[in-house]
C-alpha cells in the first residue's frame, strides 16, 4: 500500500517538475536519463488534453503475410494525475467490426480493461496483470501503447549522438525488478529537440537484441510533433508491425462519460464514423 | 589383362607400396572436411512431396523442434517448494542459447485465461511462486480447470509437470539438452526426477553417440579380424598386410565420400564396419591358397604366380558381385542409403585393387627362409577344419536327395515367415532399453499426452475458411475421434481455443464447451484471444489469414506402425464424415515423416534386392556361361535371405532400417562362396571327370578357404553386438546369421545339388 502511494507521489512530482522544466524551454543544464525519459513519455503518451486518431496496424509475418487492424482511438488525460482513459473502436478485420475496447490506466496499479463482443452483445472486464502481453496480436505490447511507468526502470544517459541528422540522447533503461518487464535492457534514442523516441532497442533476458522500435514519418499536428508512422520489429522471429496514424487531432473536447460501458456497446457517433 | 597389375606388383613391390601409400594419404587428407548429419528428415529427398509439405507446415505455423522436459515429484508437484524450483528452472532455461524464449511453455511463461467473479482473467499460470499451501492449491485448481493444460503440461495425477522448450535448430538439441540437464540437476532433490524427451533430442543424441561408438567399434572390429586371421595363419607378418588392405579401403571409401562433399549420416557411419571384414576376404583366399601351395614349390614368386592364376578370376567376380550388391542400394529412393551403397561398393573395389597389388608385393618383401620356416612348421599339425570338412563333404554327397528336399521344405517355411514380416521403426528405439532416452520416453508418455508429434494440416480455398463454423466443428469432431484412438494422447487446435474463450466469456459450466454457430462470433473470439494472450499461442494453430489450420496430434508411441494405424483410422473418419467443402486435410509432422521414409525404404529395398539379384545372376551367367550353374550359384544367397528374413518374421522382430540394409550385404557376400565353390568344382571336375573325387578335392583347400572367410566375416561383425546403439547390434547379429545360413548352404546344399543335377552343366 505504502509502495503504491509512494510511487504515485513520486510520479506526480516528477511529472510536475518535468512540466516546470518544460516551461523553461531549451534547458541549459544537462538532463539526467530519468528526466529525459520522463519528458519523452509526456510528449509521447500524454501530449494534449485528449486525442483522437484513426490507426492502421499492419501485422506482417516473417513470410510477408499481413493481418490488418484498423481502429479509432480516443484518449483522455485525467488532469495532471497521470491517469488516462483509452477507447478503441475496431473497423477491421471485418468480422470484428463494432468490437470496442476500453482501458482505464492508473499509476502504481494494474489497468482496468473492458471489451465488448458484439456478436453476443457482451461486455467483459478483462483483468490482465501482464502489460507485456501483445496488443491485438501485434508486436506492440499494452505497455508500448499506453506507456510504462518511469520509476519502474533505472535510466542512464549513455551518450549524445546523431541519428538520421538529428541530435539524440541515448538512454539506457534497466528494470529495477527483473520480473516486471520482458526486457532486460532497453536503449532509447530520444530526439533532443522534440523528445520523441526515434528508435528503441529491447534486449531479452539473455541479453540478445529482441525488438526494435523505429519512428517513421514525424509531422506537426496542431503544432505538436507527432509520430505518424512507427514500426516494431521482432528480430528474433522476423515478425513486425507497422502502425500508421491516418487522422490525428488533439484537444477535441472529449467528455469522460464516453469512456463507459454504455458507449462500449454503442459507439459515440460523434467521434467514430 | 588385369592380371598384369599383380605381375607388376610381384616385380616391383617397393614401388607399388609407395604409390599406394601416397594415394591413401590423399584420401585421408579429405577426412577433416567431414560433415555430420543425423537428421532423419534427410532420409527423404529434398524435393520429396511430404518433406516439402512438412517444411511448409513448419513455416505456416511457426513450428519449431521441441525438447520436452518432464519433472516428477513423488509427493506431487503442487507444493510451494517444488513450484519454486519449477519457476527457477524455467528462468534459467530461458537464458540458454538457442532456446526460443517467447514460445517456451511452462507455468511461469504460459498464460491461462480464466473466468473469475464475472471477470476474464489473463495471467501466467503461476504469476508468482506461492508461499502457502492454499495458494499452491489455487494454482492447481486453475490449471485443472483448463482442459488445454491437462496431460499437456501437467499429468492427470499432479505428479509430473512438462516444459516444452522450442529450439532454433534441430542440431542444437543435444547441446541444449545437456545444459537443461545441468540446470535441473542443480535444483532437484530427493523424490524428484527429470526426463528429457522428444524426437529431436533422440536423433541428435544418436548422432553424437554414433561417433563415439564408431570410435570404439571400428578399432575393435579391426582387432578381432586381426586375431581371427592370426588364429588361421599364425604369422603376424602375413596377417598385417590384409589388415592394412582393410584400413586403406576404409580410408579410400570414406575419403572419396567426404571429398566429394557427402555428409556422414547414420548410414554412412557404418561404412568402416562393413568394409573392414569384406576387405580382408580376398586376402584370406590368397593367403589360404599360398599356404597350400608354398610347401610344394618352395618359391614365393612361383607360388604367387600359381595362386594368381587360380584365384584371379573368382576374386574379381566375387568383388564385382559384392560391389553390385551394395550398388543395388542406389536404386532406393533414400539418399543416405544410396550414398552408403555407392561408397561401400567403391570401397569394395578399392579393397580388390589393394588385395591384388599390396598382398603380393608385401609377400615379396618377406624373406624366403622365414616363409618356409613358418609355413613348413604349420604344415605339421592338421587344423580342426582339415579334419572336419571332408566329413561334411561325404555327408552332403551321400545324402544329397534328403538334403535337397529338406532344403526345399526349409525354403517354403522361410517364405511363410517372410509373409509375417512387420515393417516398423522408431528413432527412440535406436537406443538400448535402459538408455535414459528410452526411460524418458516411457515415463513421459505415461504421464502426458505423448511426446511424438504429428500434425493434421487443414487447408481452405480462401482466407477465413477456417473460421467457418462447420469447419471449426469438423476440426473439433475430428479431434474427439482422434483422442479415442489408443495411441493418441492429446490433440489441440484452434477449435480448443474457441471453445475455451466461449467458456470463459459465458462463464462456467462444461456444458458450454461448444463451437459457436456464426462466423462473426468465431472471429471475435479469436480476436479476443489475441487481445489477451500471447499471439504465438494462436499462430501455432492457424496461419495468418485463417486459410490454414493445424491440429497437433500428440502420440504416446512413435512407432511407424502406430502412426500408420492412426492414419488409417483418420482416413476412415474422412470416409464416414464428409470433409467440409473447399477443405483439404493432410498429415505431416516428424512422426509422420518417419513413417513416410520407412514406406519408401521397404519398397526401395525390395527394388534394390531384386535389382541386385538380377545383376548378380547376369554376372553369374557371364562367369559360368551356363544357366544351370548360374541358377545353382544363386542358392546360398537365396537361402540366406529367405531363411534369415523368414526368421525375423517368425520371431516378430521389426523390419527396420538396419535389417533392410543387411539384405544387400548378404546379396554381395553370399554369392562369393558360391563362386569359389562352383568355379573350382568345375575346374576339378573337368580335369578328373569324377564327381566323388571332385567333392573330395573341394572339401580340402577350397572348403577351408570358404570356411575361413565365413569365420572372418561372421566373427568380424560380432563385436557390433556389444554396441550401445541398437542399429549396430542388429546389423552385427543379423549379419552373422545371414552369413551362417549362406555358409551352411554352400557347404551342404551345393555339393548335394552338384551331385543331383549340377554335373550335367559341366562339359568335360
Amino acid at each position: 500500500m505504502l509502495d503504491k502511494k509512494l510511487i504515485r507521489f513520486i510520479t506526480s512530482m516528477t511529472i510536475f517538475s518535468v512540466l516546470l522544466t518544460h516551461g523553461l524551454a531549451e534547458s541549459q543544464e544537462k538532463l539526467s536519463g530519468q528526466e529525459i525519459i520522463n519528458k519523452s513519455q509526456q510528449i509521447f503518451f500524454y501530449v494534449g488534453k485528449d486525442m483522437k486518431a484513426k490507426v492502421l496496424m499492419k501485422l506482417i509475418s516473417k513470410s510477408g503475410k499481413e493481418r490488418i487492424r484498423e481502429l479509432t482511438m480516443l484518449r483522455l488525460n485525467k488532469g495532471e494525475s497521470g491517469e488516462q482513459k483509452y477507447y478503441m473502436y475496431f473497423h477491421r478485420p471485418a468480422d470484428v467490426r463494432e468490437m470496442t475496447f476500453m482501458i482505464w490506466k492508473y499509476l502504481g496499479k494494474n489497468d482496468d480493461r473492458w471489451l465488448y463482443v458484439p456478436s453476443i452483445k457482451l461486455v467483459r472486464r478483462i483483468a490482465a496483470n501482464d502489460k507485456n502481453s501483445s496488443f491485438v496480436g501485434s508486436d506492440f505490447t499494452y505497455e508500448d501503447i499506453s506507456g510504462r511507468e518511469v520509476v519502474e526502470d533505472t535510466h542512464t544517459l549513455n551518450a549524445e549522438e546523431e541519428l538520421n541528422g538529428k541530435s539524440v540522447n541515448v538512454v539506457e533503461s534497466i528494470p529495477k525488478e527483473e520480473k516486471s518487464a520482458f526486457y532486460s535492457r532497453k536503449v532509447s534514442w530520444i530526439d533532443q529537440e522534440t523528445f520523441l523516441p526515434l528508435k528503441e532497442e529491447y534486449y531479452d533476458k539473455r541479453g540478445d537484441l529482441y525488438k526494435i522500435f523505429t519512428a517513421g514519418k514525424i509531422e506537426s499536428v496542431q503544432g505538436i510533433a507527432t509520430i505518424m508512422q512507427r514500426t516494431m520489429a521482432n528480430v528474433k522471429n522476423g515478425h513486425r508491425t507497422i502502425v500508421t496514424f491516418e487522422e490525428v487531432s488533439y484537444n477535441i473536447g472529449l467528455r469522460e462519460d464516453i469512456f463507459s460501458e454504455r458507449y462500449l456497446r454503442s459507439a459515440p457517433r460523434k467521434w467514430i464514423k | 589383362m588385369l592380371k598384369k597389375l599383380t605381375y607388376f606388383s610381384i616385380d616391383h613391390p617397393k614401388l607399388v607400396i609407395i604409390l599406394i601409400l601416397v594415394l591413401t594419404g590423399l584420401f585421408l587428407f579429405q577426412f577433416p572436411k567431414a560433415h555430420i548429419d543425423t537428421d532423419p528428415e534427410n532420409m527423404l529427398e529434398a524435393n520429396q512431396s511430404d518433406r516439402v509439405f512438412y517444411d511448409q507446415v513448419k513455416k505456416d505455423f511457426g513450428i519449431r523442434d521441441i525438447i520436452v522436459l518432464g519433472i516428477t515429484d513423488e509427493n506431487g508437484i503442487f507444493q510451494t517448494e517444488t513450484l519454486g524450483k519449477i519457476a527457477r528452472i524455467t528462468e534459467d532455461i530461458l537464458k540458454i542459447d538457442g532456446v526460443v524464449i517467447e514460445d517456451v511453455i511452462s507455468f511461469t511463461t504460459t498464460d491461462n485465461v480464466i473466468s473469475e467473479g464475472g471477470m476474464m482473467q489473463v495471467r501466467r499460470i503461476m504469476e508468482t511462486v506461492p508461499q502457502t499451501k492454499e495458494d499452491a492449491e489455487a494454482i492447481k485448481a486453475s490449471i485443472y480447470d483448463n482442459p488445454l493444460f491437462v496431460e499437456k503440461i501437467v499429468s492427470k495425477d499432479g505428479d509430473a509437470v512438462a516444459l516444452y522448450i522450442p529450439i532454433q535448430q534441430k542440431d542444437m538439441s543435444y547441446d541444449i539438452s545437456k545444459e537443461i540437464e545441468s540446470v535441473v540437476q542443480k535444483e532437484l532433490g530427493r523424490g524428484q526426477n527429470y526426463y528429457i524427451a522428444g524426437l529431436p533430442v533422440a536423433e541428435d543424441t544418436f548422432g553424437s553417440e554414433m561417433f563415439l561408438q564408431m570410435g570404439i567399434l571400428a578399432p575393435l572390429i579391426g582387432l578381432v579380424i586381426f586375431l581371427l586371421m592370426f588364429f588361421l595363419f599364425r604369422k603376424a607378418s602375413l596377417v598385417v598386410s590384409p589388415m592394412i588392405v582393410a584400413m586403406f579401403s576404409v580410408a579410400w571409401g570414406m575419403g572419396a565420400m567426404i571429398g566429394l562433399g557427402f555428409t556422414v549420416h547414420i548410414m554412412s557411419s557404418m561404412i568402416p564396419i562393413f568394409l573392414m571384414p569384406i576387405a580382408v576376404l580376398d586376402s584370406v583366399h590368397i593367403l589360404s591358397e599360398f599356404y597350400d601351395r608354398y610347401p610344394a614349390l618352395q618359391d614365393r614368386k612361383q607360388t604367387l604366380l600359381a595362386v594368381t592364376d587360380e584365384l584371379f578370376t573368382p576374386m574379381f567376380y566375387t568383388s564385382i558381385t559384392t560391389a553390385v550388391g551394395f550398388g543395388s542400394l542406389t536404386l532406393a529412393a533414400i539418399p543416405p542409403v544410396r550414398v552408403f551403397g555407392a561408397f561401400v561398393a567403391i570401397g569394395v573395389m578399392a579393397a580388390w585393387l589393394l588385395t591384388v597389388t599390396l598382398i603380393p608385393a608385401s609377400i615379396m618383401l618377406i624373406r624366403e627362409e622365414k616363409l618356409s620356416a613358418k609355413v613348413a612348421k604349420r604344415e605339421k599339425k592338421p587344423s580342426l577344419l582339415t579334419k572336419l570338412l571332408p566329413g561334411v563333404g561325404r555327408f552332403a554327397f551321400g545324402q544329397s536327395r534328403i538334403i535337397v528336399f529338406g532344403a526345399a521344405a526349409l525354403l517354403a517355411v522361410g517364405i511363410w515367415g517372410l509373409t509375417k514380416i512387420v515393417v516398423n521403426d522408431n528413432p527412440v528405439n535406436w537406443f538400448n532399453e535402459d538408455h535414459k532416452i528410452r526411460i524418458a520416453d516411457r515415463v513421459m508418455n505415461h504421464y502426458f499426452g505423448g511426446t511424438y508429434m504429428a500434425y493434421l494440416a487443414i487447408e481452405g480455398h480462401q482466407p477465413d475458411d477456417i473460421k467457418r463454423p462447420e469447419v471449426m466443428a469438423y476440426i473439433s469432431e475430428l479431434q474427439k475421434y482422434l483422442e479415442e484412438r489408443d495411441v493418441v494422447g492429446k490433440t489441440s487446435s484452434v477449435a480448443d481455443i474457441v471453445k475455451r474463450v466461449e467458456r470463459v466469456l459465458k462463464g462456467g459450466s462444461e456444458a458450454q464447451n461448444r463451437i459457436p454457430e456464426s462466423q462473426d462470433e468465431i472471429g471475435q473470439y479469436l480476436f479476443l484471444f489475441l487481445m489477451s494472450g500471447n499471439p504465438n499461442d494462436l499462430d501455432n494453430f492457424v496461419d495468418y489469414d485463417y486459410q490454414k489450420a493445424n491440429i497437433w496430434v500428440q502420440m504416446k508411441r512413435g512407432d511407424n506402425r502406430d502412426m500408420e494405424k492412426v492414419e488409417q483410422a483418420v482416413q476412415q473418419f474422412f470416409d464416414n464424415n464428409h470433409v467440409p467443402e473447399g477443405i483439404e486435410i493432410r498429415w505431416s509432422g516428424l512422426t509422420y515423416i518417419n513413417k513416410v521414409w520407412q514406406d519408401l525404404m521397404v519398397k526401395g529395398m525390395l527394388k534394390a534386392v531384386l535389382g541386385g539379384f538380377l545383376a548378380v545372376f547376369i554376372l553369374m551367367l557371364i562367369l559360368f556361361r551356363s544357366p544351370g550353374l548360374a541358377f545353382i550359384s544363386m542358392m546360398p544367397l537365396t537361402f540366406a535371405i529367405v531363411l534369415s528374413y523368414g526368421l525375423i518374421g517368425f520371431i516378430g522382430k521389426d523390419y527396420d532400417m538396419p535389417i533392410a540394409v543387411c539384405s544387400s550385404l548378404a546379396l554381395g557376400l553370399s554369392i562369393d562362396f558360391a563362386i569359389h565353390f562352383i568355379q573350382r568344382f568345375r575346374r576339378k571336375f573337368q580335369e578328373c571327370g569324377d564327381l566323388e573325387n571332385t567333392i573330395g578335392y573341394i572339401f580340402q583347400e577350397p572348403a577351408r578357404a570358404i570356411s575361413r572367410n565365413a569365420f572372418v566375416i561372421i566373427f568380424g561383425f560380432l563385436p557390433l553386438v556389444f554396441a550401445s546403439l541398437t542399429p549396430y547390434v542388429t546389423v552385427g547379429a543379423f549379419f552373422a546369421m545371414l552369413m551362417s545360413f549362406s555358409t551352411l548352404t554352400t557347404l551342404i546344399l551345393l555339393p548335394a545339388l552338384m551331385r543331383m543335377v549340377g554335373f550335367r552343366f559341366m562339359k568335360r
